[in-house]
């Protein structure tokens, strides 16, 4: 496979994306020992990905060859150096870029490949998002924020969306700041309102890239309980890409270790924490820890 | 040659000798005391009109005609002219002897008689100065009727020629008054003060001028809109995918910002006419304004859209937002309060640039300013019309600098803040930004707009919130 705008640089060909049935098998199979997730032997992995591959302007590539499978239900926090890819394929999982090779299946369906606009948005829908940066929509108030999705791409009433809005910021302790305005809220305030922005559009997966990065380390622990609670008590899947090893070892089912673009490591917490079998998983939980 | 000379000559003697036999026959039938003249003094000011309803002198003279002896006249105004407390002067003269003689006068409202001493006898001249008199205050052309006594006999006065009058309105009494204040005698006896800012021309040109500032108010107000539209269309063709609907809008933006507002109201002023394509001035000046500024508002707002972060679409984009919503919903109305001041810095010059509509006939206000100063030769309507310019743009100056103050501190998060509802709650450990005390809710636009007008508005207290 060629790139058309970099000819000189050679696409390596993968293999098409798994029949889903002997994908769920096989995956069952495998990670059957790295996760406390439990799941059922005939359960098929609400995202899965294959041999994805991700090249910034044909050159830079970020993603070599990810191989990695999402139980629905099942909390998974990447971990990596700076520069591994982790960000890269969480927002290759809701096209926010577009893979350069390789398979991403949610649900068992292929969403790499050409996607039409309506298509694409209608999966995202299914996996919010929650920003190292926020995002906030600054115009809008707390309240105005998680409800915009709501009416206007859920298409709900006024009132439902209202209702739902103060639902989901009364779960994360902000039902008080529900008038207030971005700006008006400190960070992780902000942060709070983007995941419950994220959580009333009642995704069926949520991707958290590296939340409580931007965070005054005073202000990272109210994010972590809200997700905590979200993991713990609304049995949400989440791949959570973040730094936080505490967290990671409490909630997380499974620990993902990635560098240089490739899953290097996978397992429990214990397994990865206590007894890492890669060197490099090693070396960075050694320099963070 | 000759012959036609004379010919020609024959014909104006028997012209001149029709039109004496004319005049010696005509007053001698008609009336024996003649009007020869009836004529008002400019009031106080130095200026050219006669105004009702103020003190000013009214000169009448009459021609003793064959055959009398006047010995009183009686001079009539229309209802409203006023001869009460007036000094007369009366002279009758012989030719160009003065005859001594007694009279008295007794005005009486609209009328005024004059007695004489001695009868005034055939060919003298009578002049009555009534100084003092005022005409009726509404103005417009007024004839001096009245009667006199001859021999016993009482006759009709046959009717003057009408005095052209001008109605007293309280800005001409207020422009009288001006007259009489020995400081704006001395104001204006400074060559500078007098030529640039003379009270009575300010005063007076205020009131003239005031249409012509609606008409540029009326052509930018109606103008923007179109404009803002417009350049929102073109900022959105623009950012489009599509190169030839890019291109498109390069070349309509391009070109209407690289080429004179002025030459573009000459292209439309004098073009449209030769293709048959007649549009009211007001209208096509309102058009020209339009598309002038909508190139301007392109820019600015494609500008405004794309200072709008990444993350803004990638948070819409994973709600499931599609590129019209995201743009309607989230990046437009982000844009509008970025864009705000810039827009109304461009409606200032929008504004200040109608005056250029001038040039092709458009009564504006640059206009009306340019026709007064003309014909009074000084330059004080010019500073009225910078008057008015300034009325709009100054507080507009100000919005623009009061809002720029607001952004720039609400993105450093120091915003005023809404009042908390219900309890706090138990997890704010965290909210040392909210501890602030609240500060009054968010301020409308109109509230926003209408604060530099008020004095000590807490609209802004972000000010003190910041701290």
């Amino acid at each position: 496979m060629l790139d058309r705008r970099h000819p000189h640089i050679t696409m390596p060909d993968v293999p098409p994306a798994m029949d889903a049935e002997q994908a769920a098998v096989e995956a069952h199979a495998r990670d059957k020992e790295l996760t406390k997730h439990h799941f059922e032997p005939h359960e098929h992995p609400c995202v899965r990905i294959e041999h994805l591959m991700k090249t910034f302007d044909g050159e830079t590539q970020v993603l070599t060859d990810v191989n990695l499978t999402v139980w629905p239900g099942e909390v998974v926090c990447v971990l990596g150096p700076s520069g591994s890819g982790k960000s890269t394929m969480l927002r290759c999982i809701n096209l926010l870029e577009k893979p350069t090779a390789g398979h991403i299946l949610i649900e068992d369906n292929e969403i790499t490949g050409h996607l039409g606009t309506k298509e694409v948005n209608r999966l995202r829908q299914n996996l919010g998002m929650v920003f190292q940066s926020f995002n906030l929509f600054p115009h809008l108030s707390a309240k105005g924020n998680v409800m915009i999705g709501q009416t206007k791409v859920l298409k709900k009433s006024k009132d439902e969306a209202e209702a739902e809005a103060l639902k989901q910021l009364d779960a994360v302790g902000l039902l008080d700041r529900a008038d207030f305005k971005p700006a008006q809220l400190s960070g992780g305030q902000q942060q709070r309102v983007a995941i419950a922005r994220a959580v009333a559009m009642h995704p069926d997966i949520l991707l958290f890239d590296e939340p409580t990065s931007a965070l005054d380390p005073e202000l990272v622990r109210g994010v972590l309980d809200v997700m905590r609670d979200l993991a713990e008590n609304g049995g949400m899947t989440m791949i959570v890409v973040t730094h936080e090893m505490g967290f990671a070892r409490e909630v997380a089912d499974r620990v993902v270790f990635m560098e240089g673009g490739v899953v290097v490591e996978q397992g429990t917490p214990e397994m990865v924490f206590d007894n890492p079998q890669n060197p490099r998983t090693a070396e960075f939980l050694g320099s963070i820890g | 040659m000759r012959a036609a000379h004379s010919h020609r000559l024959g014909r104006l003697v028997i012209a001149c000798v029709t039109a004496l036999v004319a005049l010696a026959l005509l007053p001698s039938q008609a009336q024996a005391l003649t009007t020869e003249k009836a004529t008002a003094r400019p009031n106080e000011d130095g200026g050219t009109g006669v105004i009702g309803g103020m003190p000013t002198r009214l000169t009448w003279e009459g021609f003793v005609e064959e055959g009398e002896a006047i010995t009183s006249v009686t001079l009539t105004l229309p209802e409203g002219a006023s001869f009460d407390n007036t000094t007369t002067k009366v002279t009758v003269l012989d030719d160009l002897t003065r005859i001594p003689n007694d009279a008295t006068a007794t005005p009486s409202g609209n009328t005024i008689t004059v007695q004489l001493s001695d009868p005034a006898k055939e060919g003298y001249k009578l002049r009555l100065e009534i100084e003092g008199m005022a005409f009726p205050p509404e103005g417009g052309d007024v004839v001096v009727t009245g009667s006199y006594e001859s021999a016993g006999k009482k006759k009709d006065l046959a009717p003057s020629k009408p005095i052209a009058t001008i109605a007293n309105t309280w800005l001409q009494q207020m422009v009288s008054f001006l007259d009489a204040q020995p400081w704006v005698q001395a104001w204006n006896q400074n060559q500078f003060l007098g030529m640039f800012m003379k009270p009575q021309l300010v005063l007076t040109s205020l009131f003239s001028l005031f249409p012509g500032w609606l008409v540029c108010l009326g052509i930018v107000v109606v103008a923007y809109p179109f404009a803002i539209l417009l350049g929102l269309v073109f900022a959105l063709m623009k950012i489009s995918k599509f190169r030839v609907v890019r291109a498109i809008a390069v070349v309509y933006i391009n070109v209407l910002r690289g080429t004179p507002l002025f030459l573009q109201i000459y292209i439309m002023f004098f073009g449209l006419p030769m293709m048959n394509i007649n549009i009211d001035n007001n209208v096509l000046g309102v058009i020209v304004m339009a598309i002038n500024s909508s190139a301007y508002l392109a820019e600015i707002f494609r500008a405004g859209i794309e200072s709008i972060p990444t993350g803004q679409y990638e948070a819409a984009a994973s709600l499931g937002m599609g590129r019209l919503l995201t743009m309607v919903n989230i990046i437009l109305p982000q844009t509008v309060r970025r864009v705000i001041p810039t827009v109304t810095s461009d409606f200032i010059m929008a504004f200040k640039d109608t005056s250029l509509l001038s040039s092709v006939g458009v009564m504006e206000l640059m206009m009306f300013s340019k026709n007064l100063t003309s014909v009074t030769g000084n330059m004080t309507p010019y500073v009225t019309a910078a008057i008015f310019y300034l009325i709009v743009t100054l507080p507009l100056i100000k919005v623009v600098s009061t809002i720029e103050k607001r952004m720039a501190q609400s993105e450093r998060g120091g915003g005023p803040r809404p009042k908390a509802k219900g309890k706090e709650s138990g997890a704010e450990a965290d909210d040392a930004a909210t501890r602030d005390e609240a500060k009054g809710a968010e301020p409308s636009m109109v509230e926003a707009l209408s604060a530099p007008f008020k004095a000590g508005t807490g609209v802004f207290g972000g000010v003190a919130d910041a701290r």
